[in-house]
């Protein structure tokens, strides 16, 4: 019955881009339709144009971006490397959702991108309103950046 | 920027700031509907978010919150004026009993032994005491009379404001978002942080506020409560706490105001008992009618506030040197009067946001 109702109210989402893009985002994972509306309700989007710095390197970090669409390049300034190129439904920054330190790398538009940015200061209030799904999201949160630190472990064991 | 854009933005500047010099006092009334409203909605945003969760519905929400606090105010004002009438009533009998006419006698003759002689001669014969008490029992009426007839006026701002509280208090978060479109993608981080440090300062001022403010109205209804026991014969001991509660809002100043309302009946209620007239604070200082008893009561409601109460809910909210609260009280008093001292350290902490941030973006513009 559960499983019907969910369903049934995530075939509506999928109507709304921005719910459909946060969807796929691993943070956003495991919520139930009413609490991602509540999530999207807090978002921003936003248009950067080519070549637009979406962040720079050490500059204040406030949260995680999400692109709608388009592409963003993250960036090292000062090696002048790129880290990785992102696309559609990928994500970055969200370590900036927890810590207050700065950029650690630059982000870039490489195409005209419409992106959805979640901040810090939404998870608080979020967390203020509604201490169930923040938790669900700081959960989520951590386990993403956990995943990533085994696999930074893996790599670093095989060099 | 080149010189001539330099004076045309100057120019561009002068021209606006000159409109809205011109401009502003039609504005004024709608700018301090609109800032009562926002006062109200950060009042009660988070239980609006809160009910929200459990009802599905925001407007539901708002509505029940709001109806249940209009209510409220209603039967608090409704109690306080008929109260306050049959307080009026009362003393006007009293006036009209032919005893009151000799008591105010003995008062003026007893006021006059008992102080320096300097001072005596100022305290005026029973006669024109009694025409003095007329004159102000006529002031008081035709000012609550004044207050009737501007009613009609407080109406309609009390119903512009609700609306405009309720407007606000379903499209918050919707309003939030369409301001921070207007941010710059470049400035979008830092905006952001700042709405967020501005909302908190707000509203954590707000909550110490009303806290200190309870508390405070709390402690004067016990001290009136004990005073009573003494034999003080103070009535409406709930609504006057409630106004020293309220007047504690303004910083300073506020708490003054406070005692004035109980000293008021007191000394209403009281004239003509001969062991409230000699009644002795500590059995040795004279206090006539209870006046320094009751002063002395608010100065310890007060202290209890400010050492324990306030440092403890309001904290630093705003963060503000005392000597800064002091001078922001002055200029918020001089340009706008008690309203204007109510909202000054507000401001004047939004303020402190702003110009930090500010400060912020300008030695990290390379960053931004």
């Amino acid at each position: 019955m559960k499983a019907i109702y969910k369903n049934y109210f995530r075939k509506k989402n999928l109507l709304n881009p921005v719910l459909e893009a946060l969807n796929h985002v691993p943070i956003f994972e495991n919520l139930l339709s009413s609490e991602l509306k509540e999530v999207a309700k807090l978002t921003h989007e936003r248009t950067y144009k080519k070549n637009e710095f979406i962040f720079k390197k050490m500059a204040p970090a406030e949260g995680m971006y999400v692109i709608l669409s388009g592409n963003v390049q993250i960036v090292d300034p000062d090696s002048d490397i790129t880290i990785t190129s992102l696309k559609e439904n990928d994500f970055f920054g969200e370590l900036a959702l927890l810590d207050e330190e700065p950029r650690s790398a630059s982000a870039i538009a490489i195409t005209q991108s419409r992106l959805i940015g979640f901040f810090r200061t939404d998870l608080l209030t979020l967390m203020e309103r509604s201490p169930e799904l923040g938790n669900k999201l700081l959960l989520n949160l951590s386990r993403v950046l956990g995943e990533r630190l085994r696999r930074t472990n893996q790599e670093l064991t095989k060099i | 920027m080149n010189p001539i854009q330099k004076i045309y933005r100057l120019l561009f500047f002068i021209i606006i700031g000159g409109l809205a010099w011109n401009i502003l006092p039609f504005l004024a009334s709608i700018i301090g509907m609109l800032l009562f409203s926002f006062l109200f909605t950060t009042i009660f945003l988070p239980s609006v978010d809160h009910l929200e969760r459990y009802l599905k519905s925001r407007i539901i929400g708002v509505f029940l919150i709001l109806s249940s606090v209009t209510i409220m105010i209603i039967l608090f004002f409704g109690a306080f004026i008929s109260n306050v009438g049959f307080q009026i009533k009362l003393f006007t009998q009293k006036i009209q009993n032919d005893d009151f006419t000799s008591n105010l006698e003995t008062v003026a003759s007893r006021l006059k032994s008992s102080l320096p002689e300097f001072f005596g001669n100022l305290v005026p014969e029973g006669d024109k005491l009694i025409l003095m008490a007329k004159g102000s029992l006529i002031t008081l009426f035709q000012q609550i009379l004044s207050l009737v007839g501007s009613a009609g006026g407080f109406l309609f701002i009390s119903v512009m404001v609700l609306l405009f509280t309720i407007i606000l208090l379903i499209e918050y978060h919707d309003f939030k978002r369409t301001l921070v479109r207007f941010i710059p993608n470049k400035y979008l981080e830092v905006g952001l942080r700042m709405i967020y440090n501005i909302e908190q300062q707000i509203s954590k001022y707000l909550r110490g506020q009303i806290l200190a403010a309870s508390s405070v109205a709390i402690l004067s209804i016990i001290g009136l409560f004990i005073l009573n026991q003494l034999g003080a014969n103070i009535t409406l001991i709930i609504f006057i706490g409630i106004i020293a509660g309220l007047a504690n809002l303004i910083p300073m100043v506020g708490p003054f105001f406070g005692m004035i309302p109980a000293i008021l009946i007191a000394l209403m209620n009281n004239i003509g008992d001969e062991a409230a007239l000699y009644h002795q604070l500590f059995g040795a200082i004279p206090s006539p009618f209870f006046i320094f008893d009751i002063i002395l009561m608010f100065i310890i409601v007060q202290q209890i506030d400010n050492n324990f109460i306030t440092p403890i809910v309001v904290g630093e909210s705003v963060g503000l040197h005392p000597m800064a609260v002091m001078i922001v009280l002055l200029i918020g008093g001089t340009l706008m009067g008690p309203l204007g001292m109510l909202f000054a350290i507000p401001t004047a902490g939004v303020l402190k946001v702003i110009i930090s941030e500010f400060i912020f973006i300008s030695k990290n513009s390379h960053l931004l």
